[in-house]
Order: C-alpha cells, then sequence, then structure tokens
C-alpha cells in the first residue's frame, strides 16, 4: 500500500517557521495559519503493477494533490518558482527514467507567467528492474521535493517508500485508473516535424500539420521545455495556412543571441470540435534549426516560370488525349473545309475558342482555390470524385461520338462547326468549342497532369490560378497558331471524302473515354446506380437518334428520351455508396473485425445483434488521432474489443460525407470525434475525450445491461432510437 | 507584537512620500544589460535619500528581497547574502536590498521591521529600500526574490539575473553554485568584461502592487 512519511527535515521546517512566527518578524496584517509545504502538498507514491517482474520495465507514479488555489510546478516554472524533484533510491540493478510530466496549464501571476498544476497530479516515472531479481518484497523509495505556491511560495518534501514483491507483474485493479488518468494528462509524442528559425523579435517555429484545418484550432501555443527560452507572458501570433502551423515566439530577456541548444517544448493546441474546446499537447524533444521546406513560402519566380511552361506543354498534349483530340480534329477539319474564309475571321475564332478554354479553366480553378481556402480538402480533379458530374460527361462525350459515326446531325455546336466558323458572328460557337475542350480535357488532366496541378495547389491562389490558365493556354496553342498562321492551315490537305472517314474514326477514342469514365463510375456508385447510369447511356443513344429522324414528334421525342436520361442520372445521385472501402470484413493484425463506416452496413450489423463500435474520425482531427492512439489503440481496449467480438467500425470524414454527417447530426453533434457503441440493443454515445478507462468502463456497461435486461425480440431500427448518452 | 497601526501608516506614508520623487514608470520595462540603469530616488529605512544619480563613480548593487520567500531564506540561513554584502561592501561597492511587496503581501515590511531583519539576520546592505508600490521593481522588469543587478561604475547595468546557477530552496546547494554577482563584481573590481552578464533568475515571483494608473 501507498505510503505517506513526512521527512525529518520537513519537521524541522515546520518547526523552524513556527519559531518564525513566534518570534513575530512576521507583520501583524499578516497574520495567518502556519502553513508548511506538507500541509499544502499531499504526497503518495503509487506503483501501477501489483508485483515486479525481472527484466520488465514498470512505472511508478508520485501523486501530489495540492491544497485548494495552491500550484506545483512542470519541468520549465516558468518566470519563477521551481519544478518538483524526485530523486529516487531503489534496489541494486534498478534505474529510474525521466519524470513524465503532465501538460502544465500556464498562470499568470502580474504581468508574469508559470506553468504548474493545481488540484492533483501524478508524475510518471519509468523503472526498469535487472533481468534477475530476489524473490520476496523489494523496496522502492522517493525523495520528493517541491515548491508549492499560490501567492507566497512554500517548499515542501516527502520521503515516500514503497514495497513490491517479486512475482509476474500485472496491473493493480487499485491503481489502473489513477495512471490511466494519468496518461491521458501527458503530451503525445509530435506526429509533426518542426523547425525553429530567428525571427525579428526572437523565433519562428513551423511545425508542418498537413490536412490540419485553420477553423479548427482556436489557439496554440509552445510551452519550451528550458526556462529562459522564450518571454513566457508574451502573445504567441500564430497562424495556419498551406498545411504550416506557424508561431512566432518572443526571445526571453536571459535567452544567449541566435537560436537557444536547447529547444524542445510543448506545442498546445485548443481545437474546436464543434461546439465544445479539446487541449491537446504535443511533444517535441528537440526542434531542428532552419526555415522550412520551400513549400511554405512562394516559390521563385524562375521554378514557377518552370512550372507555367511545363503546365503549358502539358496542355499542348493534352490535345492528343482522346477525350480532346476529336473536339480539336473537328475543329482543324472545319478549318480545312473552309480555308477561304477571311483571315481576320479565323483569327477572331482562333481568339474565341481560346477564350472559352481559359474561361472554363480559370473557372474550374476558382472554384477548387477557393474551395480550399475555406479549408475543404480537395485536389484538382475534385470534380470527378462526383458521379453525377462523371455520368454527365459520360453522355456529353457519348452523344459527340454518336454525332461523329453520323447518327445525328446538329448545326451550330460541334458537328456543324464548319458552318458557324463561315458565318459571321458565329464566334459563340468558337467559344463554346472551346468550352467543351476544357470539359471534355478534364478527365484527362486529372490522372495525367498530377504533378503540375499538385504543384499548383501548394502555391498561393494567384500563382495557382496563372499555372492552370497556362495549362488552358496550352490547350488552346494548336489551333490557336492554326488561325494566327494561315500557311499552316493552307498546308493540310484538300477536303474530300476522307474527311468523314477521319471523323467517324474520331468516334473510337470518344466512345473508349465514355467507357473509362463509366469504369470509374462503377467505383463510386452502388450497383442501382451503375444499371441507371448505363440505361442513361442507351437513352441517349435513343434520343439522338430520334433526332436524326427530324419532324416534330422526332424532336419531341427526343426531348423526352432526354428528360428520362435525366431521372436516369437522378438515380446516380441517388445510389452513391461509394464503396471506395472494401464491403468484407477484415481483420486487423490485432485480430478485430475493422470495417469502413456505412449506415446500411451498421443497420445489418446492429439487425444480427452484433456489438459495433463505431469511431468517426477525419484526417485533420487531432483530437480524434489522439484518441485512437491513446485509447482505441492501446491492448486493454483491442483486448476488450477482441473478447467481446466488437466489430470497430470507422468512419472518415476527412471528406464530406452526408451520411457521417446525418449520424453526427443525429447525435446532435456538428463534427468529429463521435464514438458510438451498439450493443445489446442499446446506443451509447462515448465522450469526446477517450482514455482506455472509459472505453471499458462503457463496454462494462453495456454488459451488465446486456445480461440483465437483454430483450427477447432481435434488436432493430427501433431499438436503435433508444439512445442514451453516457457521460461520466 | 503590538506595533501600533499609527506608526505602520506613517511609515507607509513615509516610504510613499519618498516614492513621489519618482518619475512615472511604465508596466515591467525591464532593462537591457550595457544601457544605462533606471535612475530612481527613495528614502531608505533610516529615511536616508538614496538617489542612484548620487551614486556614479560607484558600482551598485541590487537584490530583490523579500524575506519570507523559501528562495530568499536559502541565501539568508546558508549566510550566503550576508557573506557577499560584507564582503563587496567592504570593497566601496554600494549594495542597496529592495523590498518591493506592497502592504499586505508577503514580505512587505516596514521601515522598523526591515531594520529589525537586517540586525537579526547580521546583514549587512548600504541601505534597505522600500517600494510598496512596486515601482523601482517595475523599471527594472525585476520578477523574483531574490533577482540580482549589479551597475557599473558609470551608471550601466552590467548584471542581471540569479544569484547562482542552482535553483532550488536547498542550503546544501550553496556549496558548489557558481555565484554569477561575485563573479560580476570580481571582473569589474579587475576592470574585465562581465563575462556571464545575464542569466536566469530563479525565486519567488515579485509580490507586485496593483499598477498605479
Amino acid at each position: 500500500m501507498p505510503m505517506r512519511r513526512p521527512g525529518f527535515l520537513s519537521r524541522l521546517y515546520q518547526a523552524a517557521l513556527a519559531a518564525v512566527l513566534v518570534l513575530g518578524l512576521m507583520p501583524a496584517v499578516q497574520a495567518q495559519a502556519p502553513l508548511s509545504g506538507n500541509d499544502l502538498v499531499q504526497a503518495e507514491l503509487l506503483a501501477e503493477p501489483q508485483s515486479i517482474r525481472a527484466g520488465e520495465a514498470f512505472w511508478l507514479g508520485i501523486r501530489l494533490r495540492m491544497a485548494e488555489h495552491w500550484h506545483t510546478y512542470w519541468r520549465n516554472p516558468g518566470d519563477s518558482g521551481l519544478a518538483t524533484e524526485i530523486r529516487w533510491t531503489l534496489p541494486p540493478g534498478f534505474s529510474a527514467g525521466p519524470i513524465v510530466w503532465p501538460v502544465p496549464e500556464r498562470i499568470p501571476v502580474a504581468h508574469l507567467v508559470n506553468y504548474g498544476y493545481d488540484g492533483e497530479i501524478l508524475l510518471l516515472t519509468q523503472i526498469t528492474p535487472p533481468a534477475a531479481l530476489p524473490s520476496g518484497e523489494l523496496a522502492l523509495k522517493a525523495d520528493v521535493n517541491w515548491l508549492v505556491c499560490q501567492k507566497e511560495c512554500i517548499p515542501g518534501e516527502a520521503a515516500l517508500d514503497l514495497a513490491l514483491p517479486t512475482g509476474t507483474g500485472g496491473a493493480s485493479p487499485a491503481t489502473a485508473a489513477a495512471f490511466d488518468a494519468a496518461r491521458q494528462k501527458i503530451a503525445q509524442a509530435s506526429p509533426w516535424s518542426a523547425r525553429i528559425e530567428t525571427g525579428s523579435d526572437g523565433y519562428v517555429l513551423h511545425v508542418a500539420v498537413p490536412g490540419l484545418r485553420a477553423d479548427r484550432i482556436h489557439s496554440a501555443a509552445f510551452l519550451p521545455h528550458q526556462e529562459a527560452m522564450i518571454e513566457h507572458a508574451a502573445p504567441q501570433a500564430f497562424k495556419v495556412e498551406a498545411d504550416r502551423l506557424t508561431l512566432t515566439l518572443k526571445r526571453g530577456s536571459f535567452a544567449a543571441a541566435g537560436l537557444p541548444q536547447q529547444t524542445g517544448g510543448l506545442l498546445v493546441l485548443t481545437e474546436d470540435t464543434g461546439g465544445t474546446q479539446q487541449r491537446q499537447a504535443f511533444e517535441f524533444a528537440e526542434i531542428a534549426y532552419g526555415a522550412p521546406a520551400a513549400t511554405v513560402s512562394a516559390a521563385g519566380w524562375s521554378t514557377i516560370l518552370q512550372a507555367a511552361l511545363l503546365a503549358m506543354l502539358g496542355g499542348i498534349l493534352l490535345n492528343l488525349m482522346p477525350c480532346v483530340f476529336p473536339v480539336l480534329s473537328i475543329k482543324i477539319l472545319a478549318l480545312v473545309s473552309h480555308a477561304g474564309a477571311g483571315r481576320a475571321q479565323m483569327r477572331r475564332h482562333g481568339m474565341a475558342y481560346m477564350l472559352g478554354i481559359l474561361l472554363s479553366f480559370g473557372a474550374l480553378a476558382g472554384l477548387l482555390l477557393g474551395l480550399r481556402a475555406t479549408g475543404a480538402q480537395i485536389g484538382w480533379g475534385f470534380q470527378l470524385q462526383m458521379p453525377l458530374v462523371i455520368a454527365v460527361l459520360a453522355y456529353l462525350l457519348f452523344a459527340m461520338g454518336l454525332s461523329l459515326s453520323g447518327v445525328f446531325h446538329v448545326g451550330g455546336s460541334f458537328a456543324g462547326i464548319g458552318e458557324a466558323l463561315t458565318r459571321r458572328g458565329g464566334y459563340q460557337g468558337s467559344f463554346f468549342t472551346g468550352v467543351l475542350a476544357a470539359v471534355v480535357a478534364t478527365p484527362c488532366t486529372a490522372p495525367f497532369m498530377g504533378a503540375a496541378t499538385g504543384f499548383a495547389l501548394t502555391q498561393p491562389a494567384a500563382i495557382g490560378m496563372a499555372i492552370f490558365l497556362a495549362l488552358g493556354f496550352g490547350l488552346a496553342l494548336p489551333f490557336l497558331v492554326l488561325t494566327f498562321v494561315p500557311q499552316l492551315a493552307d498546308r493540310l490537305p484538300r477536303p474530300g471524302l476522307w474527311m468523314d472517314r477521319v471523323k467517324q474514326a474520331l468516334a473510337f477514342p470518344l466512345y473508349a473515354t465514355v467507357a473509362w469514365l463509366i469504369w470509374v463510375l462503377s467505383q463510386q456508385v452502388g450497383e442501382k446506380g451503375l444499371l441507371a447510369a448505363l440505361l442513361g447511356l442507351v437513352l441517349v443513344g435513343a434520343a439522338a437518334w430520334t433526332f436524326s429522324l427530324r419532324g416534330q414528334m422526332a424532336g419531341a421525342t427526343a426531348g423526352l428520351l432526354l428528360l428520362v436520361t435525366g431521372i436516369a442520372l437522378y438515380g446516380v445521385a441517388r445510389n452513391p455508396v461509394r464503396s471506395a472501402a472494401p464491403q468484407q470484413a477484415q481483420i486487423a493484425p490485432s485480430g478485430i473485425r475493422t470495417e469502413a463506416f456505412t449506415r446500411a452496413r451498421l443497420d445489418t450489423l446492429v439487425a444480427q445483434q452484433q456489438p459495433v463500435f463505431v469511431n468517426m474520425t477525419a484526417a485533420w482531427c487531432i483530437t480524434c488521432m489522439v484518441n485512437e492512439r491513446t485509447a482505441l489503440s492501446s491492448d486493454r481496449v483491442q483486448a476488450a474489443f477482441r473478447d467481446r467480438d466488437i466489430v470497430y467500425m470507422k468512419g472518415d470524414w476527412t471528406n464530406q460525407d452526408p451520411e457521417i454527417t446525418r449520424v453526427l447530426e443525429q447525435h446532435g453533434r456538428s463534427g468529429v470525434p463521435l464514438y458510438l457503441l451498439y450493443a445489446a440493443g442499446q446506443t451509447v454515445v462515448l465522450p469526446q475525450i477517450l482514455t482506455p478507462a472509459i472505453v471499458l468502463e462503457h463496454l462494462d456497461l453495456l454488459d451488465r445491461v446486456g445480461s440483465h435486461g437483454r430483450q427477447p425480440q432481435t434488436a432493430s431500427l427501433s431499438n436503435l432510437s433508444t439512445t442514451r448518452s453516457v457521460q461520466p | 507584537m503590538t506595533v501600533s497601526r499609527r506608526f505602520l501608516l506613517s511609515a507607509a506614508a513615509i516610504g510613499a512620500a519618498g516614492l513621489l520623487a519618482m518619475p512615472q514608470l511604465g508596466l515591467a520595462s525591464g532593462v537591457t544589460v550595457g544601457q544605462p540603469a533606471p535612475a530612481f530616488t527613495v528614502k531608505d529605512t533610516n529615511g536616508k535619500t538614496v538617489s542612484l544619480a548620487d551614486l556614479k563613480g560607484k558600482t551598485v548593487v541590487l537584490e530583490w528581497s523579500n524575506h519570507d520567500c523559501p528562495f530568499v531564506k536559502k541565501h539568508y540561513s546558508g549566510n550566503n547574502m550576508q557573506a557577499l554584502q560584507k564582503k563587496w561592501t567592504a570593497q566601496n561597492v554600494v549594495w542597496l536590498t529592495i523590498v518591493s511587496s506592497p502592504e499586505g503581501e508577503q514580505g512587505y515590511v516596514h521601515p522598523a521591521q526591515a531594520n529589525k531583519l537586517t540586525t537579526d539576520r547580521g546583514a549587512a546592505p548600504s541601505a534597505v529600500l522600500l517600494d510598496p508600490k512596486s515601482q523601482i521593481a517595475r523599471a527594472y522588469g525585476a520578477q523574483v526574490t531574490p533577482h540580482m543587478y549589479v551597475i557599473d561604475k558609470t551608471g550601466r547595468l552590467a548584471y542581471a539575473g540569479g544569484i547562482d546557477d542552482k535553483p532550488s530552496t536547498r542550503i546544501d546547494d550553496l556549496a558548489g553554485a557558481k555565484n554569477y554577482v561575485d563573479a560580476a563584481l570580481s571582473e569589474l573590481a579587475q576592470g574585465k568584461q562581465v563575462s556571464t552578464a545575464t542569466s536566469r533568475p530563479y525565486g519567488c515571483t515579485v509580490k507586485y502592487a496593483p499598477p498605479t494608473t
């Protein structure tokens, strides 16, 4: 059992303090109860294991319970104060690690700042016993010194000891909760890399935080391990942008010039998790010197120019892609057949075509950059993540193919562009051909232009936009050159029957593109959605055919068929059971059945009375990450999941997912994390901050409910509605 | 313990009157080594006016104190502070102990109590200055007790920081600690540059009076 034995010195100190009081050195106005550091802090030594197993490291903790409003200090006490010290006296061969500190509070005192703790803390220390142990009890001793302050400061000390038998180890149930809670309060090793450089008035700390959303970070502060490094009370300006968190730190007045030798510390963030704020701390043992990698600042002009040039070349290449080539070819064929048109007119057509392309690219890029600025995690090609867009593109390309195959003839837009070109004022035709070229080019830009567009997205908006426009300019360039250099157009072969053959042949690359798009679609929608999409394709064919019959009836029928096609599209949109995640259960290495969240799958499992743990998370959610590391992936929780045969279902809300959003709203949340436990006909909402103990406690609760009051009938959706919230 | 309230009040009034002569100082301004030390004029616990400007040509030590602070106690109980005071005042250094606690806060003393403390502790400062509005503390950015400052003969700040390199309240730590103040004074006496001109001050927070507007 933990013991507390105030040391001889502290008794002496109390006596000394009493003597001071008696001697009357304290003025009358300050008469107050005699206090000692030992009255203000209760110290206790706790062990996590029941017994010590040879060679197996274990944890001891010094519990300090501070009197109300009094505090003890962190390893860096701040502007004043003193860190608590532990001196271990251990059996031979034992070694003790450093104190693993809880994340401290910032304690302002006048215009100064201290870092410390009030209430209760457990200072953890890892003890490593030797490989061989004698049998019997082993004595572990700790001499603890602290300074406890409110306004005044009083030192205190305790000589604590504890005897543990040698044995098989194993956690003691008496102290498990205390150690669990203590682990929850320590900082996580930072998953991010950081750099520190000198700034105007001190230092600038850069932390690479890919995917972190600026709007979720409510505050950020750096607490250095080293006392003199920064001016603790100075405000630390922070910003989150371009996947990077930047903190401005003021050099401490007692710090040496240049960069500090010791750079470690804690990054403390408060994250807004949809209404509530969670404080999370990440520890850096050491921070590298220097400016961060180039991506944070705008790249140099030569790099931008290079990227723009590459994008333009890529744009030219796009002309040869199966989705674009036919469009361009038709334009060129039109040129060939109307070589006699006025030079000026031709140039204007070329310009209109380019304008169409640039405007479309500009609009798409603007939308993309705008969405990124608001924090959406999307990349170029985001439009292709929407099944509806894919289906519409497929229909459009299919219709174009049918037109080229000669199924129908449209006077004006693309097949009839030849006429438009010769007509005065037919520039809209050229403009919309440009728009069309840009639109049909997107499925090809996404996979092939990844490097250029990826670079564009790391740049400030203006540069990103310039790169996208360069890509569009490249796409427009071949046709533009032909219209501006008539000699080239003159070189093109004379018109003739071959033109029809080429036109018909060009339909096939378009059909191939359609086939590819349908394949993409098949990954994004459920079976019903895919069927609807394919039926729509048939309907487009039928509409094209009826349209070619001419006459009022034919026109009306074609219109009707297109309307039905619209309904098919609606079917596609309604069935976006995007099952990118595998449907079948996966056995994770830990032996736990892990599945991706879908509402349908959850309902099925619940109906089968299968206990399910749902974790709604997102890549940018720090609290989620911390919970997963500290609680969900802990051995005890994993074992409990295994023992109870619980299916672990993970819902990824990194990108908006309406199904997950609905579940969040159902439980009154507007953001992740959300943890749900379905078992024994019950739904339990777990708190947003998890510890292994909290998870296990909820599992136990369900075990009890299950054994006492399991409903005879099978669980159904109606059971789901009896949602009970258990908040410890 | 029958110190009359009237005496207390009059003592405070004397202290306050002395401080009225001071220019209004900003909040937590702090000081930089190598720059002129902020001027102050104040009556000491014996009613004698002490002005930093009058001390040009002499090396001056400022020692922030709060006799109930465990860090201050460490240096007095271990006879460290008194020994330093005796050693350097004997070499014509002016040693000023400053108490910036306002009335009602830990460390606050009126002049008679301050003088009794000096006698009881066997301390040997040149003078003890009472700063109950914390104005001198603000001017120097004094953070803790004991926070130490050394001002050279030209009136420039030569050292600011802790008394030594062992931040603790243990008397045992006095032995083996590097005393920065002693080192700075020795170097100044030999006409040398102070090698360690700043260090992290350690101790109890100075019990600041609420800022006057």
